[in-house]
């Protein structure tokens, strides 16, 4: 009844052709951007900023970028955490050397760094694949971590190791470090994410993304169609990684503030994969599903036995925590194991044919 | 759709747990890790820290007259986790204790613009020790730097001359492994000695066998230790496996935790580690404890654990904070103060011997004072000795030459307010100077 299609006729291909073809979805997700740019903006606290909004947000950009290579392209990948830390030190380097530059322009700029080095690290998928290929890109994530850590003029010779990231403005406005108020980080934040999302939206119902399912289900009958699997893999590993170093370039300016080599360790690539995992694997709505779940309700679950009232200690608040967030993982996945995407798409069919279903 | 009223509820619940009202109260929270792979050090300094304000709560009613709720909140030693808790906590908390090297790097910037004290006892950024420019943060009673300079001036002390001597420094690969390597690379060169910088990755520390190896082929008349968590149990099994003269083998105070020698019992006799706090059980402090929490069933330790270095410690760190609010009361004439309040008592410590006689402390802490411009205080420490079966003082009071990088404490705190600009020093110290 609310997600009736009957009556939508299309009258033109490109009417067909569009990204919301059914009229609900286009004013679902108009409900969603208002939220998210008006009225969680003028409604959220300090710490909802610094605890939700912003790191929701970032994880599921950075689980975008993976879903692209991972998802779209069947690359697996066991390095995002080091080609985040890629983006977040290229755009440190980037804001120290020329203090003159956009910081905007900077964190854009940083993801081609993570790019390039993507591209290297993706190589090997060209003779490589599953399994084989997860460790070859584990050998990216420890070769480069170790590298943040030995490569003293990545953090300018800082004696702590750490990079700290500076007080930039724009327009008059701080946008990065500590003089920078969270409202303005947030909104930067969800420009960014927003632009990159409808970007890849496009990217994969292009031909690019075509051709990227095409190598994901069956490389040899796609190399046999005539699709260059050369081109796919390698444009897969590029703008995955471009996504995933803008990401990490994002949780370091616009979040963290601070970061030493460890905080990009392999954790930081297993939360992101589990995010687009059970978030679903090719599907971009999954990423932010995935991210709310695994990044944001963690922190609300801790405020729950506060605001209740009920009088536990705050590390049984964190050991109870960690089984439930393990025990709902264990769940969704056995209710669907293709992931939150599938989850909500299954909805979405029986609530068109709601109710009279046939 | 569903996820969007889960994020409106959560607004919902912060709002509402933002807004709430305090009571009449001292909040001092503690941002603690009794969970994770640090737990092990962390439960102690942690049950040690509670018990004194349970104590302080129990036998005089608060501070001034006012309770104080030294609440928990669980960081797991996870920096995001940690700045979570500080900006959950911060609308209403006095202090911050963030309880490790990346918290307090994320927090430290912030400081300025939120003006809540950071308080972090002996850990930290060792430059923060310049009041002129960190206005809200300490490191009382001491810092790493000082603790770099005892451990030298105390081998000196035993050896004589230290020229062409050969120290072995395995220190975690972390930022705070790394924080004594300026000033211990300035005493190498002022004393002639050779420094071997021995890094120990955060993934390596359960397993340290090429850094021994290459500790044997180095052959090193000491080994200095800057150690956390699992690598302190790891570095100490693996010195007692390879046979290095255990004697020889100083760690930072950090690195002297009861439990990871008593893995190795009887073999680690001889072990040292500079502390700026130690267990006595009979002072005073200790038996009030006992009595007013312990027996009364209001703590979570353990007799064998309160006899350790690190619930001592805990205790000696919970008095500080607990002295500083005091004199803020004193001072300001009000028994509820405010953060700013309690940044100016931190300030004007005097923790003379007279002064530690009367909160109990006797021999738990050495006698230091802070100012404006000195906010660590320089209390200096003892050598402490494993003697196969506890840890005992093997040191008279050793105090650091702190004239001798005083130059790079201003450097290295004007490099960061550099690099933090607009960095705003605290003009009013800088005018009494």
């Amino acid at each position: 009844m609310l997600y009736r299609t009957a009556g939508q006729f299309k009258t033109s291909y490109k009417a067909d052709q569009a990204l919301f073809p059914v009229r609900q979805d286009a004013i679902l997700l108009g409900v969603i951007l208002a939220f998210a740019w008006v009225i969680f903006p003028f409604t959220a606290s300090e710490f909802a900023f610094q605890t939700m909004l912003i790191p929701v947000l970032i994880y599921a950009l950075a689980a975008l970028g993976l879903n692209i290579l991972t998802g779209y392209a069947g690359q697996l990948s066991l390095g995002t955490g080091a080609f985040m830390g890629v983006g977040a030190y290229a755009c440190y380097k980037m804001v120290t050397l020329f203090p003159w530059m956009n910081p905007v322009v900077a964190i854009l700029l940083s993801g081609f760094f993570s790019a390039g080095v993507g591209v290297a690290f993706g190589i090997p998928s060209l003779r490589i694949k599953g399994f084989y290929l997860a460790i070859a890109t584990l050998a990216a994530q420890f070769f480069l971590t170790w590298l943040f850590e030995k490569w003293a003029w990545l953090y300018n010779y800082n004696a702590s190791g750490a990079i700290q990231v500076p007080n930039i403005q724009m327009f008059g406005i701080y946008v990065t470090g500590p003089q920078a108020d969270s409202i303005v980080q947030y909104f930067l934040v969800l420009g960014i994410v927003t632009v990159m999302t409808l970007l890849c939206i496009n990217l994969t119902r292009g031909t690019l993304g075509r051709t990227w399912k095409a190598t994901r289900d069956m490389d040899i009958a796609a190399e046999l169609i005539g699709i260059n699997l050369m081109t796919s893999k390698l444009t897969a590993f590029a703008i995955s990684s471009y996504v995933v170093g803008v990401a990490g370039a994002l949780y370091v300016f616009m979040w963290k503030g601070a970061a030493e080599p460890n905080v990009f360790y392999i954790q930081l690539s297993f939360q992101v994969l589990f995010i687009a995992i059970i978030g679903g694997l090719g599907s971009i709505l999954g990423n932010f599903l995935g991210a709310i779940l695994i990044v944001g309700l963690p922190v609300v679950l801790n405020l729950v036995p506060g605001a209740l009232g009920i009088p536990i200690s705050s590390a049984m608040v964190e050991h109870l925590n960690t089984m439930i967030i393990g025990a709902l993982i264990v769940f969704f996945l056995i209710v669907e194991p293709h992931g939150l995407a599938r989850l909500w798409a299954l909805i979405r069919e029986k609530l068109i044919i709601w109710p009279f279903p046939h | 759709m569903n996820h969007f009223t889960k994020l409106v509820a959560a607004a919902v619940l912060a709002g509402a747990t933002g807004g709430a009202a305090v009571a009449q109260e001292l909040f001092v929270p503690n941002l603690a890790y009794r969970t994770g792979p640090f737990a092990a050090t962390g439960i102690p300094i942690m049950n040690g820290q509670a018990d004194y304000f349970t104590m302080l709560n129990q036998r005089d009613g608060g501070i001034g007259g006012v309770p104080v709720n030294a609440e928990e909140c669980e960081t797991g030693y996870s920096t995001e986790k940690g700045v979570e808790c500080y900006e959950k906590l911060k609308g209403e908390a006095l202090v911050t204790q963030p309880w490790s090297t990346g918290i307090t790097l994320q927090v430290l910037p912030k400081t300025n613009v939120d003006e809540i004290p950071i308080y972090g006892p002996g850990y930290g950024f060792s430059p923060m020790a310049d009041g002129t420019t960190f206005k809200w943060a300490y490191n009382t009673p001491s810092g790493y730097w000082d603790a770099a300079d005892m451990i030298v001036q105390y081998i000196e002390g035993q050896e004589g001359d230290l020229e062409g001597k050969k120290f072995a420094f395995l220190h975690l690969d972390h930022p705070f492994g790394k924080e004594p390597l300026p000033v211990l690379e300035q005493l190498a060169e002022e004393k002639g000695f050779e420094l071997v910088p021995i890094p120990v990755g955060l993934n390596e520390m359960q397993n340290q066998s090429a850094q021994w190896l290459q500790i044997r082929r180095e052959r090193p008349d000491y080994v200095i230790m800057w150690g956390w968590g699992a690598m302190n149990a790891g570095a100490i099994t693996e010195a007692v496996k390879t046979k290095f003269p255990m004697e020889n083998f100083i760690g930072v105070w950090w690195a002297g935790h009861d439990a990871d020698l008593n893995l190795v019992g009887e073999e680690g006799a001889g072990y040292k580690s500079i502390s700026w706090s130690f267990p006595n059980m009979d002072a005073p402090v200790m038996q009030d404890i006992k009595e007013y929490v312990v027996d009364e069933g209001l703590s979570q330790t353990n007799p064998e654990e309160m006899e350790g270095v690190f619930y001592g410690r805990g205790v000696v760190i919970s008095a500080i904070l607990g002295e500083a609010i005091r004199v803020a009361q004193d001072e300001y004439d009000t028994a509820e103060i405010t953060p700013a309040q309690l940044r100016w008592g931190f300030e004007n410590l005097d923790f003379s011997e007279e002064r530690i006689a009367e909160l109990g402390l006797d021999g738990m802490v050495p006698p230091f004072q802070t100012s404006c411009e000195n906010h660590t205080g320089h209390s200096g420490g003892w050598m402490l000795e494993w003697d196969g079966e506890q840890f005992v003082k093997a040191s008279d009071l050793l105090r650091p030459n702190v004239e001798s990088y005083s130059d790079l404490i201003d450097s290295s705190a004007a490099e960061y307010a550099e690099s933090n600009a607009p960095w705003p020093n605290n003009e009013e110290c800088a005018a009494t100077n």
